[in-house]
């Protein structure tokens, strides 16, 4: 560009004919330059203006078609027609492809989609985190994406994310939601530490809600947090007083805190009120507990008597059971153990009977200390006891120590 | 328009004041005239109008395309059946009728009509072909033909300025770099991405780097972007997710997909190149069908369930690289494209190759990329940069524009991270596709056409024949110009040579003949210096990497023309002659000399 510049002599008559040609059109310009530049800048604003309103016509139809197959999407979405909703938020995004919701709609319907649009709905949901990795709803699909994926370090970090998130609507139950399901994911993951420690963040902020406090007491139970369930189950009952849940939770939890004279209680109640088979269960092992304690107070020497007697006879059945299934060991092992313990309850089974009890009150303990130690030893051997067994294990942990 | 290296010509402020006392009072007139309007200055604010005016138009051309989508496929994601079917065999009917009677010159992409524009028609594109481009672009893309709005884009911003410059009564030499100006416009517009247009349009339209014309085409690229960002906003063409190369081995991987790109190019170019002139060959009324039949097999594609590769296809490509496609699918996808574009684009029907090629690319970098992380699981790219990296690799192997291919990858994805492995993957598709088909596309349409246009793949081709390859070692006498002519005289007895060199002091080379000091001596001029009779005009110099037809321009005017050191002026490398030049040619040639 610009030859004129370069004087040097071979186009030196080169450009005196250039010059002399387009003299012409420099008088031209030189004259109306300033005209050509405003006419321009008139015509480019005029084109603007057309434009303009070209632009606002095209961008109105188009966003009434995405919002109308973003409808159609949601509607399909809540309705569990999945295929018919991704299909949905697609053709809403073909109008309005950057849109964050339509985005989000699809991304969601993709991941409910189950394992094949996983994949997919990750990528959007990445896409969206990098313009708002402050979003709530998408550190939360991300975190469920990424859990079932068995990614916990990248899980934990969007739940973490989306607790302490910007959510739209109702931002303190969402955050709630979100630790819940972060307590529950950790418990999957056994990491029942956090998971406690997540739970206890949450018990300090629940809203008065039953349902919610049963569910929180529910996940304290799976992490052998018994206090804390027992005390969120009794919150849940104390705003819902015909709650039977609330009251089986409770059972459930003084069950495996020892008390066993609350757990029979709510136990009672609840199962009166229709709770499920496994309160039922629980409440009969309760019952059994109650009942073959020989060292509850207040229960005549007779009834002591008739108790020790029964329990003893349990336990021996229970080890002879053990003994027949196990087969011969080396001396020290564990079968040994028991073969000391059927000797020894052999040599003490001639006492216990009603009227040897009763002449020797001192052979309660004796009895009752190689029952504990039958169904302690039987239980780690022969596996879990149940029914009576089970009862008289419960009664051992309940005294250890006395 | 100087397309070549500037000389180095030394004009001394003593010649300026003479030789501008010797110009004629027109030449002064017009300077005045120059002064009061700077051809150049104005020539740059016009750039910036034919921006805005391309990016108008181009934003035009998006709404129109999308109105011919909605109103003939419907709204929905997948049209029905039927319309799949009659719409683009109905719109092609439409296009040929408008092609053969009303714009026969908007058939094509419009980048090579827009290069011929440039060097045949001195930047004439009729505004006739803009509109015809403009209405028969978005009727072919809006009802499915598998072509994008790219190249027509380019042509229509061409062929504003090309109106715009003649309505202003521009000069022929502006007139030529007014279409490369607005095509730089317009393809900005249409890819939201300036650099990679004005990259484009300097490797495809114009053919040859010009530092001259950089300026107005970067302006008008970036204010038609701007323009086109008012009013469709500024989100990249892709949304690519992070890309991360975990370990420099992945390259390998980037390396294959190279080669399946270098590959796909040449079946994509060669079948394009093969059923082009048949289907131009067949007889003339067959020209009103081509297109519907074209638009007809298109559709049926699309009714047998793939209908992701009618119009230009950009949705599909964003769930390409969100990871939508199995990798079967992709690789079909992939093939039936270049089917459908090979057919769209032979039968006549006016638009344009970018969006295919990125398509094609899409496609087969993220199937590429699923088959290798199905053997091995550890890569960490994702569907998305396999894609990202496919389309960069067409754009090299296909479009042949493997600068363009770099930038335009970074610049849609905005995405630094992917470079290394673009570049790889574009250096193997560009090398196989160029030993699969030696002619770029857009030079073989053009030779197609019976045009030949320059290259600039053909150009980096060529071996440049340079001043150092003809000059000769200095065997004429070198003078002082300080030297009295007496002196002088004496000193050249013994030189057989005519033409002697003087060196100018401080700086500077002239020449004198053996006969003109003799005559100076006769006439009694000899206690002058050499310097105060020698014509005023100094002698140009060259550099000995100068290319030879550099010298060209001064060997005819001048016996003799100093080769000197780019470090001193003063320090001579050689000479060289007439008879140099041409011995050096003859010998290129291979002729006797």
């Amino acid at each position: 560009m610009g030859s004129r510049k370069f004087d040097y002599p071979v186009r030196e008559s080169c450009n005196n004919m250039a010059t002399s040609n387009s003299d012409r059109s420099l008088r031209w310009y030189a004259a109306r330059e300033p005209i050509v530049l405003g006419v321009l800048t008139l015509l480019a604003i005029a084109g603007f203006a057309g434009v303009s309103a070209l632009s606002r016509l095209f961008h109105r139809q188009q966003q009434a078609r995405a919002t109308r197959w973003y409808n159609r999407g949601t509607a399909d979405l809540t309705a569990g027609s999945l295929r018919r909703a991704v299909a949905d938020f697609r053709t809403a995004m073909l109008f309005s492809r950057d849109n964050y919701s339509y985005q989000l709609g699809l991304a969601e319907a993709l991941a409910a989609q189950g394992s094949a649009g996983k994949q997919e709905a990750y990528v959007y949901l990445l896409d969206l985190w990098e313009r708002e990795p402050e979003n709530g709803t998408v550190n939360l699909a991300l975190a469920r994406i990424l859990a079932e994926k068995g990614d916990k370090d990248e899980a934990l970090r969007y739940y973490h994310n989306a607790i302490y998130a910007l959510w739209k609507d109702n931002p303190d139950a969402e955050r709630r939601g979100a630790r819940l399901e972060l307590a529950e994911f950790l418990l999957h993951e056994n990491a029942i530490t956090q998971a406690q420690a997540e739970l206890i963040a949450l018990s300090g902020d629940l809203p008065d809600d039953p349902a919610l406090h049963i569910r929180v007491g529910d996940l304290f139970m799976q992490t052998q947090d018994n206090v804390h369930a027992l005390a969120e189950y009794r919150q849940g009952l104390r705003m819902d007083h015909q709650n039977s849940k609330a009251m089986a939770g409770i059972g459930k939890a003084a069950f495996e805190l020892g008390n066993y004279s609350l757990s029979q209680r709510y136990l009672q109640e609840a199962v009166a009120r229709g709770a499920d088979s496994q309160s039922t269960q629980l409440l009969d092992t309760v019952n059994m507990v109650r009942r073959m304690d020989p060292f509850q107070r207040k229960i005549p020497a007779s009834q002591r008597a008739r108790i020790v007697v029964g329990a003893f006879g349990t336990a021996g059945r229970r080890l002879q059971d053990c003994v027949s299934r196990a087969k011969p060991q080396a001396t020290g092992s564990p079968a040994n153990n028991e073969q000391t313990l059927s000797a020894q309850w052999s040599v003490l089974k001639p006492k216990i009977t009603g009227a040897g009890l009763r002449r020797d009150p001192d052979a309660v303990e004796s009895a009752m200390d190689l029952v504990f130690a039958i169904e302690r030893d039987t239980s780690s051997e022969c596996g879990a006891p149940t029914g009576a067994d089970l009862a008289l294990l419960l009664i051992s942990q309940l005294h250890e120590g006395n | 328009m100087t397309w070549l290296p500037k000389p180095s010509v030394v004009t001394t402020p003593r010649n300026a004041e003479i030789e501008s006392a010797a110009l004629p009072s027109k030449s002064i007139s017009a300077s005045l005239l120059r002064s009061v309007f700077r051809e150049d200055r104005f020539f740059l604010v016009l750039s910036v109008f034919i921006g805005i005016f391309s990016g108008l138009a181009v934003v035009c051309f998006r709404f129109a395309i999308e109105w011919c989508r909605v109103h003939l496929l419907g709204s929905e994601l997948v049209a029905s059946p039927t319309r799949l079917l009659l719409a683009p065999s109905l719109a092609g009917l439409v296009i040929a009728v408008l092609v053969i009677h009303v714009f026969p010159l908007a058939r094509g992409s419009g980048v090579n009509q827009t290069k011929a524009a440039l060097y045949i028609y001195n930047g004439y594109i009729p505004f006739r072909t803009a509109i015809g481009k403009f209405i028969t672009s978005a009727l072919a893309i809006g009802s499915g033909h598998s072509l994008g709005p790219e190249d027509p884009s380019l042509q229509i911003g061409a062929g504003l300025a090309s109106v715009l410059g003649r309505r202003l009564h521009l000069p022929r030499e502006r007139m030529r770099l007014i279409a490369p100006v607005g095509a730089a416009a317009g393809l900005a517009a249409a890819f939201n991405a300036p650099i990679s247009a004005v990259l484009f349009v300097i490797e495809e339209v114009i053919g040859r780097w010009s530092a001259g014309i950089l300026g107005s085409v970067v302006l008008s690229a970036v204010s038609s972007v701007v323009v086109m960002r008012w009013f469709l906003g500024s989100e990249p063409l892709f949304r690519i997710p992070r890309v991360a190369l975990v370990r420099p081995g992945e390259l390998i991987a980037y390396a294959v997909l190279g080669i399946a790109g270098g590959l796909a190019s040449g079946v994509f170019s060669s079948s394009i190149a093969i059923l082009r002139p048949r289907l131009k060959a067949l007889p003339k009324w067959t020209q009103y069908c081509q297109p519907a039949i074209a638009g007809l097999m298109i559709g049926l594609i699309g009714v047998l369930g793939f209908p992701q590769v009618m119009g230009a296809g950009y949705e599909f490509i964003d769930q390409a690289i969100h990871g939508q496609f199995t990798w079967q699918v992709l690789g079909i996808l992939a093939g039936l494209k270049i089917v459908a574009t090979t057919l769209s684009f032979a039968s006549g029907t006016p638009g344009g190759m970018f969006a295919p090629t990125l398509f094609i690319g899409a496609m087969l970098g993220a199937a590429v990329g699923g088959v290798e992380q199905m053997f091995f699981p550890h890569l960490s790219g994702s569907a998305g940069t396999y894609a990202l990296v496919g389309m960069g690799v067409l754009f090299a192997g296909f479009l042949r524009a493997p600068m363009t291919s770099v930038f335009m990858a970074l610049e849609v994805s905005g995405n630094y991270s992917i470079i290394l492995p673009v570049i790889v993957a574009n250096t193997f598709a560009y090398v196989i596709s160029r030993a699969l088909q030696p002619v770029p596309i857009f030079d073989l349409l053009t030779r197609q056409e019976g045009l030949e246009l320059p290259s600039m793949e053909e150009q980096r081709e060529e071996s440049i024949v340079r001043v150092e390859d003809a000059m000769r070692p200095v065997t004429v006498p070198v003078l002082s110009d300080e030297e009295p002519l007496d002196r002088v005289l004496r000193q050249i007895e013994d030189s057989l040579s005519d033409n002697l060199l003087v060196s100018l002091s401080p700086v500077g080379w002239n020449v004198i003949t053996r006969q003109e000091i003799k005559t100076m001596v006769g006439e009694g001029k000899g206690t002058l210096s050499l310097r105060s009779v020698l014509p005023i005009r100094q002698l140009p110099h060259l550099h000995p990497d100068h290319p030879l037809e550099v010298a060209l321009r001064y060997v005819n005017q001048w016996p003799l023309v100093p080769v000197v050191s780019r470090a001193n002026f003063s320090k001579l490398e050689g000479i060289i002659s007439r008879e140099d030049v041409l011995n050096a040619y003859h010998a290129v040639d291979g002729e006797p000399a």
